[in-house]
């Protein structure tokens, strides 16, 4: 199964929930998600598609268009192709299904998504803090807008 | 038990325990004991003693603690010196902070220190230690841990090699011996 064949399967499927699907070269496509169906569009790609591996799930965030992207990079062993999803978030209310019932691994990613870009996954089993203490929680410091950063140099560099 | 209390670190409360409840101690009220270890020549022999067995904490932080473990191992024999590793706080004298201090790192960190019985002084070791390092104005550093411990003896360097370390022990021994430290309690 090449990717021409694959992405043509996807938008087949779920022609209302996957737009802007782009084919970069053999082994990189590319691909957006409506955030409300992303748990059924990841079940169809492990389990007809063969994407067996979520290789990471991050977020980006884009002030200017007031949207935080939520990202998933998805690979296989079975096939070379690479998907990489996306999904746009509202910047204020940022709140997506989440994937841990198809891909069991995205537990901690998703946590992480959470300090650090305040996005909220919806039906995660134990969605709190991972690494971060739990009374940062709420200053989201990977968002482009963060202000916690100390503005006092340390003294032993000046 | 909620998952988010077992990161806090347990605070245990201090019981105040005066010296009249323990049996078989007498109370004095004058100093003269105090004086005379503290201004005679007994207190360069103790500082003597102290000064070579400062036994110090495997608190392997960050990557300058892969240098701090094989500065305690067989190659460089710190024991020449009497600087031995010690896995607990309870039998160290110095707390070598050796590598970046996170926010959540920070509150254990204290617990330890609170843990080292006096005369226990600190070393810090690498860049992280001293002013930030790479993690400069991060979000989740702390920044000049000299405002937070008394910090007898700093070893730049990124990593700082063995050989430095060994070197700012030597430097706090003549700190000890010229009763310059910042020790406390004692």
């Amino acid at each position: 199964m090449d990717a021409e064949s694959m992405i043509a399967s996807l938008t087949d499927r779920f022609p209302d929930d996957v737009y802007d699907a782009d084919i970069e070269s053999a082994i990189r496509t590319a691909a957006k998600v409506k955030p409300e169906n992303v748990v059924d569009v990841c079940r169809y790609l492990k389990e007809e598609l063969s994407f067996g591996h979520l290789c990471c799930e991050f977020g980006v965030d884009y002030p200017d268009r007031n949207e935080i992207e939520v990202i998933y990079m998805l690979g296989s062993y079975e096939h070379p192709v690479i998907l990489t999803m996306k999904a746009l978030l509202s910047r204020d209310e940022p709140e997506i299904e989440s994937v841990v019932p198809v891909y069991w691994n995205a537990n901690w990613y998703e946590r992480e998504t959470y300090e650090l870009y305040g996005v909220k996954y919806l039906n995660h089993p134990d969605l709190k803090p991972l690494v971060l203490p739990i009374e940062m929680l709420g200053e989201w410091p990977l968002r482009k807008d963060y202000k916690g950063f100390p503005n006092k140099t340390a003294k032993n560099l000046v | 038990m909620d998952e988010v209390e077992q990161t806090q670190v347990e605070q245990s409360e201090v019981q105040n325990v005066g010296y009249a409840d323990i049996p078989g101690v007498a109370l004095t009220d004058s100093n003269v004991i105090s004086d005379f270890i503290k201004k005679t020549k007994v207190q360069d022999v103790l500082n003597w003693g102290r000064k070579n067995s400062l036994w110090f904490m495997v608190n392997a932080m960050g990557c300058c603690g892969v240098e701090l473990l094989s500065t305690g191992m067989a190659h460089y024999d710190t024991d020449r010196f009497g600087i031995i590793p010690r896995n607990s706080p309870r039998h160290a004298d110095v707390m070598i902070i050796s590598g970046y201090v996170t926010k959540k790192y920070l509150p254990a960190l204290k617990r330890i220190w609170d843990q080292m019985p006096a005369p226990k002084w600190i070393i810090c070791f690498g860049d992280c230690a001293i002013s930030g390092g790479p993690f400069y104005e991060s979000y989740s550093t702390h920044q000049n841990i000299d405002e937070i411990f008394p910090v007898d003896v700093f070893v730049p360097g990124c990593p700082p090699r063995c050989e430095a370390l060994i070197q700012g022990f030597v430097e706090l021994q003549k700190k000890i011996e010229t009763k310059k430290d910042k020790g406390t309690d004692y």
